[in-house]
C-alpha cells in the first residue's frame, strides 16, 4: 500500500523531463536538504497518517457527539468534556493510574538499577540466564500473567498459602478482592512486569560508559556505592529519562491486567481510564463519551510524557 | 428386437439417473446453507451440548444446511455482538440480553427483526403468560420496555433458588425436611446455623467475582419487603418508580448485616460464581443461592439426595419472589438472507419434545409452560418446583440490571460498597436511583 502511494507520487516530485528542476538543482548548496527525502520518509509518513492520526483525529472527532455506535450521531459540543470534568468516576480513575505510576514507573526503575549495579560491577556466572529470566515477564502475554497472578493472589493461592507457613497468616487475605489491597496488588503485577525491561535498557546503557571513569573512581578510592551514584547513574541519564517514559505510559494505558483481574472492583477501588473508557464505549453504549475520555487519557499521557522529559532536559544542561 | 429394445431402456435409464443425479448434486450445490447462531449458553453440563444435539438433528432433518454453533462468554457476546451484526457479516440468529444496555440498542439500530409473524406461525404465545412476554417487548424506538413487539424469545426458566446441604443442616441438629415457610423463620435460621458453625465455615457460599452473584442472592431478600410489580415497572422504566424506597432500603440493610454477621465466606468478591457453586458442592458452607442453571454442578458434587432446593421464602405477604425470568433471548439478525429457517431452528431447539427431554437431562427447565418433567427425578422435581412456586406466584423478579446500561456496573459496585460497609443502605439505594434517573431522562 505505501509503496503504490511512493509511486503515485514520483511523477510529481521528481519528473526528469522537468527542465524548471534541473535548473534550480545547482542553486542547492551541497549538502542542503533536497525534496527527494520526503519520497523516502512516504511510506512511513502514509502508514502514521493512516494508522495513527487519522484515528486519533477521528477520535477527537467522535467525542464532540453523542453516539451510540450505532444510530446517527448527535452534535453536543464540548459536552462530553464538560461531564468528564465533573465525573467523579473518571477521578477516581485518574488517581489510581496515578498510584499505578508508583508501582509500573517508580519501584521499577529503582529494582532495574540495584539489578543493574549488581549484575554488572563484577563478572557473574550465568549473567546472559539472569539477564534472560529476569525479562522473561515483558515477553507474556498480560491476559497470561493476569491468570497467573490471580491464581497466586487467591484465597487458597500460593501467596496466602506462604504467608500462613511463615506464621503471618493474619496477613493473608482474598487480596484482588480487597477494597485497601486490590490496587496496590494490580501495582505489583506491573512491577513485576516493567522491571526487566529497565533492567535492560540500564544494562545496554552501563556498557556505553567509559570504564575509564570506572578505573578513576575506583583509583580515587570509591567503594561500589559511591561508584553506583558518581559514575552509574549519571552516565545513565537518557536510559532513565527512556525507562520512565515508557513505563509511565504503559501504567497510564494499562487495561489487560486490570480487565483481567478485577474489572475495577470491588466497588470501582480499581478503576483505571482505559477500562472506564471501555466500560462507556462497549457496555454503556456511550461511545462518544468514551472517545472523550480517550482524548482526556492521550492528552495526560502526552502532557506527562513531555513534563518527565523536560525534567530530564533541565537536569542535562546544568 | 428384444434386445435393442433392452439397450434403449438401459440408456434412456442411465440417462435419466445421470440427468437427475447431476439435478440433485447440483441442487444441493446451490442450497447449501450456513446458518450461523451465537450463544453464551457455554456452560457444559448446561445449555451448550443440548444446543450442539439439537443442531444436529436439525442438520439431519433439512439436508443442506449446517449450523455454525459460536459459543462465547456473556460478557465478550454483549460486548461485540451490536457492531458484529450491524457490519452484516455477525450471526444470522444470537442472544442478545434483556434491558436496556443490549436489546434496546439491537431494537433502535435495527439490527433485530420483530418476531410478530413467527409468533403466529408457530403458536409461540402459548409458551408464555402474558406478562412474561413483557421481557421481549420493546416499541420500535428502543425506548420503552414491556410494550410494542416481540423481538426475543427464549429457551429456559430461569430462577435463583437456596439450594441447602441436608447433611450439614442435620449435623447442626436442623430437620432438612422442615425448612421455613416464612422470610422470618429463614433468617432466623442463618443465626442459628452462624451459632452453631465452626467459625472459618460460612453459612451461605457465595462468589461475587463477575459482580451478579449479590444481584441475584438480594433478590430473595428484596421479595420480602416489596411488591414484584414494583420492582418490575422499575426496571421497566414505568414513570414514578422509584428504587429508594422503605421496603428496598429495609432489605439492604438486612443483606449488610448478613454480611456483618459473618454469614459469606469472606473472599466472596474474590471468588467467581460458578466457582462457588463448585465450593458448595465440595461441601463448603450449608447454603449456596444462585442460579437454578448451576443445578448439575451441585448434584454432581453432593449426590441428588443430600440437597435440597427452595426459593428464599415470602415476607408478610406471603407472595413467592425471587430475581429471575427467563434465558437470554434469541434474536432474529435483520440481516440475515434466511430469517424464515432461522426461526425454524429456534422454534425447534426451543418447543420440539426432543428439546425438551435434552433439556430436563441437563437439569435445565424448559421455558414452555406447559413442559412436563420426566418422572422419577426427584432433584429435577424440586428445581422445576421452585421455579413454579414463584412463577405461578407472579413473583419472577427479572434481573435487576435490565433498568440502564449502566446498571449493572452500578449495582455491582454498590453491593460490593455495602458489603465492606462503605456505605449505607440508603446511600447505595440513592446512587441506584441515581443511575436510573440519569437514563430515565433521555427516554422521555
Amino acid at each position: 500500500m505505501a509503496d503504490e502511494g511512493a509511486d503515485a507520487a514520483r511523477p510529481g516530485e521528481l519528473d526528469p523531463g522537468a527542465p524548471r528542476k534541473r535548473r534550480r538543482g545547482p542553486t542547492r548548496a551541497p549538502g542542503d536538504p533536497r525534496n527527494i527525502g520526503w519520497l523516502y520518509v512516504l511510506p512511513g509518513l502514509a502508514f502514521y497518517v493512516l494508522f495513527t492520526l487519522a484515528p486519533l483525529l477521528h477520535t477527537v472527532y467522535y467525542s464532540l457527539f453523542d453516539w451510540d455506535g450505532l444510530t446517527p450521531k448527535t452534535w453536543v459540543g464540548l459536552a462530553n468534556y464538560s461531564e468528564a470534568l465533573r465525573d467523579s468516576v473518571l477521578r477516581d480513575s485518574f488517581v489510581h493510574s496515578a498510584i499505578l505510576i508508583v508501582y509500573y514507573a517508580v519501584f521499577p526503575v529503582i529494582i532495574g538499577l540495584g539489578l543493574t549495579a549488581a549484575l554488572t560491577r563484577s563478572a557473574i556466572r550465568g549473567f546472559r540466564f539472569f539477564r534472560t529470566v529476569l525479562f522473561l515477564p515483558q515477553l507474556i502475554a498480560g491476559v497470561v500473567i493476569a491468570q497467573a497472578w490471580t491464581w497466586i493472589y487467591a484465597s487458597e493461592g500460593p501467596l496466602n498459602r506462604f504467608l500462613e507457613l511463615i506464621g503471618l497468616g493474619s496477613l493473608a487475605r482474598p487480596w484482588l478482592g480487597d477494597f485497601t489491597w486490590a490496587l496496590p496488588s494490580i501495582g505489583a503485577i506491573g512491577s513485576w512486569v516493567t522491571f526487566g525491561l529497565c533492567m535492560v535498557l540500564f544494562i545496554a546503557g552501563v556498557q556505553k560508559i567509559p570504564t575509564s571513569l570506572y578505573d578513576a573512581a575506583r583509583v580515587d578510592g570509591a567503594g561500589p556505592v559511591r561508584e553506583f551514584f558518581a559514575v552509574t547513574l549519571p552516565g545513565l541519564r537518557a536510559e532513565i529519562l527512556v525507562a520512565f517514559v515508557l513505563t509511565t505510559i504503559n501504567a497510564l494505558r494499562s487495561f489487560d491486567i486490570v480487565y483481567n483481574t478485577t474489572a475495577g472492583g470491588p466497588g470501582g477501588s480499581t478503576i483505571v481510564p482505559s477500562m472506564y473508557m471501555y466500560q462507556n464505549a462497549f457496555l454503556y453504549n456511550r461511545v462518544g463519551y468514551a472517545a472523550a475520555i480517550s482524548t482526556v487519557l492521550a492528552i495526560a499521557i502526552f502532557l506527562l510524557a513531555a513534563l518527565v522529559l523536560r525534567i530530564g532536559d533541565r537536569g542535562e544542561h546544568q | 428386437m428384444n434386445r435393442r429394445l433392452l439397450g434403449v431402456v438401459v440408456l434412456a435409464a442411465f440417462t435419466l439417473l445421470a440427468a437427475v443425479t447431476a439435478g440433485a448434486y447440483a441442487g444441493r450445490q446451490a442450497t447449501t446453507t450456513t446458518l450461523t447462531m451465537w450463544s453464551y449458553d457455554n456452560q457444559d453440563p448446561g445449555l451448550e451440548p443440548v444446543l450442539k444435539q439439537l443442531s444436529k438433528d436439525f442438520e439431519k432433518s433439512h439436508p443442506g444446511v449446517k449450523i455454525n454453533l459460536v459459543f462465547k462468554d456473556f460478557n465478550s457476546l454483549v460486548g461485540t455482538v451490536p457492531r458484529a451484526l450491524a457490519s452484516g457479516s455477525g450471526p444470522d440468529v444470537t442472544e442478545g440480553n434483556q434491558g436496556y444496555q443490549t436489546d434496546a440498542q439491537l431494537v433502535k439500530a435495527k439490527l433485530i427483526l420483530p418476531l410478530t409473524k413467527y409468533v403466529k406461525k408457530y403458536g409461540w404465545d402459548k409458551l408464555y403468560a402474558p406478562s412474561t412476554w413483557g421481557m421481549f417487548r420493546w416499541t420500535p424506538d428502543g425506548k420503552s420496555f414491556g410494550k410494542g413487539p416481540v423481538w426475543g424469545i427464549a429457551q429456559t426458566g430461569q430462577n435463583v433458588v437456596a439450594f441447602y446441604n441436608k447433611k450439614k443442616l442435620r449435623q447442626a441438629g436442623f430437620n432438612p425436611n422442615k425448612m421455613p415457610g416464612t422470610f422470618a423463620g429463614f433468617d432466623k435460621l442463618l443465626g442459628q446455623l452462624r451459632a452453631k458453625l465452626p467459625d472459618g465455615e460460612p453459612v451461605i457460599m457465595e462468589g461475587n467475582k463477575e459482580g451478579y452473584g449479590f444481584i441475584h442472592l438480594f433478590g430473595g431478600i428484596w421479595g420480602a419487603s416489596v411488591k414484584p410489580t414494583a420492582v418490575r415497572n422499575w426496571i421497566y422504566h414505568v414513570p414514578g418508580s422509584r428504587y429508594d424506597t422503605p421496603g428496598t432500603i429495609k432489605a439492604l440493610a438486612k443483606l449488610q448485616q448478613w454480611g456483618k454477621a459473618g454469614y459469606f465466606n469472606d473472599d466472596f468478591n474474590a471468588l467467581g460464581y460458578d466457582a462457588s457453586a463448585t465450593e458448595f458442592a465440595k461441601g463448603n458452607g450449608v447454603f449456596w443461592i444462585g442460579g437454578d442453571w448451576d443445578s448439575t454442578i451441585i448434584k454432581t458434587g453432593l449426590g441428588a439426595a443430600n440437597v435440597g432446593v427452595m426459593p428464599i421464602p415470602p415476607g408478610p405477604s406471603g407472595q413467592w419472589a425471587s430475581i429471575g425470568g427467563l434465558s437470554g433471548p434469541w434474536h432474529i439478525s435483520a440481516k440475515t438472507k434466511y430469517p424464515d429457517l432461522g426461526a425454524e431452528w429456534l422454534n425447534y431447539v426451543i418447543t420440539s419434545s426432543r428439546a425438551k427431554a435434552l433439556m430436563y437431562g441437563q437439569q435445565q427447565i424448559p421455558s414452555d409452560r406447559r413442559a412436563k418433567a420426566p418422572k422419577g427425578d426427584a432433584y429435577l422435581a424440586q428445581v422445576g418446583k421452585a421455579f413454579q412456586l414463584v412463577a405461578n406466584d407472579d413473583g419472577l423478579l427479572l434481573y435487576t440490571d435490565w433498568a440502564s446500561p449502566s446498571m449493572y456496573t452500578t449495582l455491582q459496585n454498590q453491593f460490593q460498597l455495602l458489603l465492606a460497609g462503605r456505605t449505607t443502605p440508603a446511600g447505595m439505594a440513592k446512587a441506584v436511583q441515581d443511575d436510573w434517573a440519569k437514563f430515565d431522562k433521555t427516554l422521555r
